[in-house]
């Protein structure tokens, strides 16, 4: 019964050693000057800035949340940051032109090259590139599965959904979309998946078992060119950006149909959601803010100075 | 059991054979000078075809080819006909019995004649004389001492994901794409979405397509889509003397968009 105690007071302690605190902040990177905003959660104030390398894009955090990476894509490089000193601790080597990436729960980074058509494997203990996987033209976004085992990647000027099998790294399915998909999410459990079109207005559902179009719906608001998506915890709802639309689009996650447009900032693109689901937190580019929206109320509730393009958006916690 | 083993094995083998058998081999005729812009915009939107169209199934190619071999083609094997001609030839082609129902694509001419004729199989990619003028009327409302002239691409461009399409067409064929450029490349590339997209190669059915449920990204922003006129709806780039792009038209504030734009309907 005591070694029982002692296994599971080590387990917990080497758990916490292994799981950090999150920080409870919120990373930005800012397109056109070259930083990382940090914004604390609860305050919603600036608290640092990282100078992070030449145009910081995409943005996420390893499994265990406690690095930050950032596509830095005219250095070629993910910037790895320690997001409790938020230093930069190294720079993986990403292949040309970096965009947007995922973290798988295994710690690889999925990433679409943009220049070249393809999306690159990045084994982020070793930094080595472990695969090259060619998709179609201008590849945008990416997103990894929940259990690990799909990768999508969006083809923006071949209007193509790529789903890459990760046991064996290779394209197993290509579904066509409407014109310039971008951004993508899956559900909770995976069995969903969402796309965004930016020139054709549209989000598409596809189920992950049959890798087909099970609905697809534009989205009706003034200027609308869908971008990023984030999808709530209980999996009813998702938040797309509008880009020049300026706004949120909240739709019914099954039916997509438009059940609000939140007004956040100019020229919308990253989104990411808290863990509980109450808020959200948009990178408005051309604004140079981050904006504040609660679910609840379905309102912006602060507007946060940036700094210049603000693209893609983090939130440890 | 060695009877499953043999199935098995004549599956594995059939199976990549029957699947090579599903792609769609599309064959696109063209006419006009095989070098310089437009033919480089060609093959730009031709290899970018086949890059879709591999993961797809289908596979693409352009045949250059005269008039008169041209009337010599059942209409069954052409699904679209690029014309980087006059604008006569276009005309003339048009009006052949054989394609009256097959997508006939001026990737040339600029004549307001070809958008007032409202054929129903003429798509026109460039800008008519009429919308570079309406362009110009639009910017010289509130800078009458700027000159400026009216063009469809500009090398320079980069919002919409302009600056890609730039960037890949200079890497390809060691030069600029420009407004003839431009036309070669969009034209190839909505004729392969659209093939991808309702799997089907007759020229009818591609020309219902195009004139009616067409949704075309051409990296210069919105949607692309044609008028009844046939003239492609589009963005204009006004650029000043020292070659810098100054505003895009429709300018903010005009009343009716895209379609302030040149001719906008048919009588």
């Amino acid at each position: 019964m005591k070694l029982k105690y002692a296994l599971l007071t080590s387990l917990l302690i080497s758990c916490s050693t292994l799981w950090a605190e999150p920080s409870n902040r919120v990373f930005i990177s800012n397109e056109k000057d070259d930083t990382v905003s940090v914004i604390d959660l609860k305050t919603n104030e600036v608290v640092s800035t990282i100078d992070i390398g030449e145009r910081p894009r995409g943005i996420g955090l390893s499994p265990d949340q406690t690095q930050l990476y950032v596509a830095i894509s005219e250095e070629d490089a993910i910037a790895v940051v320690d997001v409790a000193t938020l230093g930069i601790i190294k720079k993986l080597q990403s292949g040309d032109d970096p965009e947007t990436f995922d973290v798988a729960p295994n710690g690889h980074i999925y990433l679409s090259n943009e220049d070249d058509a393809q999306a690159s494997v990045i084994d982020t203990k070793t930094g080595d590139i472990i695969e090259v996987i060619p998709v179609g033209i201008e590849p945008e976004g990416v997103a990894v599965s929940p259990d690990g085992s799909l990768v999508m990647v969006t083809s923006e000027s071949t209007n193509m959904i790529h789903v890459i099998d990760t046991a064996q790294h290779k394209v197993v399915k290509n579904i066509l979309v409407a014109a310039r998909p971008r951004g993508l999410a899956f559900s909770s459990d995976g069995s969903l998946a969402y796309a965004s079109s930016e020139v054709g207005n549209e989000v598409a559902i596809i189920d992950t078992k049959t890798l087909s179009i099970i609905k697809h719906s534009a989205i009706d608001v003034p200027n609308s060119k869908p971008m990023d998506i984030a999808v709530s915890p209980d999996d009813k709802t998702i938040y797309v950006t509008t880009g020049r639309g300026n706004s949120v689009a909240v739709m019914d996650a099954k039916t997509l149909e438009l059940k609000a447009n939140v007004p956040v900032g100019k020229r919308v693109w990253g989104v990411d959601i808290t863990r509980d689901g109450q808020f959200l937190y948009t990178a408005d580019g051309v604004s140079s803010t981050v904006s504040v929206v609660d679910t609840s109320s379905l309102k912006t509730i602060k507007t946060i100075d940036v700094g210049k393009f603000p693209w893609g958006v983090v939130i440890d916690d | 059991m060695k009877k499953m083993k043999q199935l098995g094995l004549l599956l594995l083998f059939i199976w990549p054979q029957f699947v090579l058998a599903n792609v769609i081999e599309v064959t696109l005729h063209y006419v006009g000078p095989t070098d310089g812009q437009i033919w480089a915009g060609v093959q730009q939107g031709l290899t970018e075809a086949n890059l879709q169209g591999q993961f797809l199934g289908q596979n693409y190619a352009v045949q250059a080819t005269t008039i008169d071999e041209l009337k010599t083609i059942p209409t069954e094997q052409v699904t679209a006909i690029l014309l980087a001609t006059d604008a006569n030839t276009v005309l003339d082609v048009a009006g052949l019995q054989q394609f009256a129902q097959t997508p006939v694509f001026n990737l040339a001419s600029a004549a307001n004649e070809l958008r007032e004729a409202c054929l129903g199989n003429v798509l026109n990619i460039p800008l008519s004389e009429q919308m570079k003028q309406d362009a110009i009327a639009q910017w010289q409302v509130k800078n009458e001492d700027t000159p400026v002239h009216a063009q469809g691409w500009h090398e320079d461009f980069v919002k919409f994901a302009a600056s890609q399409l730039n960037t890949r067409f200079t890497r390809n064929h060691q030069s600029k794409m420009d407004d003839d450029a431009w036309a070669g490349w969009a034209a190839i590339k909505m004729l392969s979405d659209s093939v991808a997209r309702t799997q089907n190669t007759d020229g009818d059915a591609m020309l219902k397509f195009l004139k009616n449920d067409l949704s075309f990204d051409g990296q210069k922003g919105y949607t692309a889509t044609f008028r009844n006129s046939g003239q492609l709806r589009q963005i204009v780039l006004l650029v000043d003397e020292d070659n810098n792009i100054v505003a895009e038209a429709p300018l903010r504030g005009v009343a009716g968009g895209l379609d302030s734009l040149g001719l906008v309907s048919c009588r």
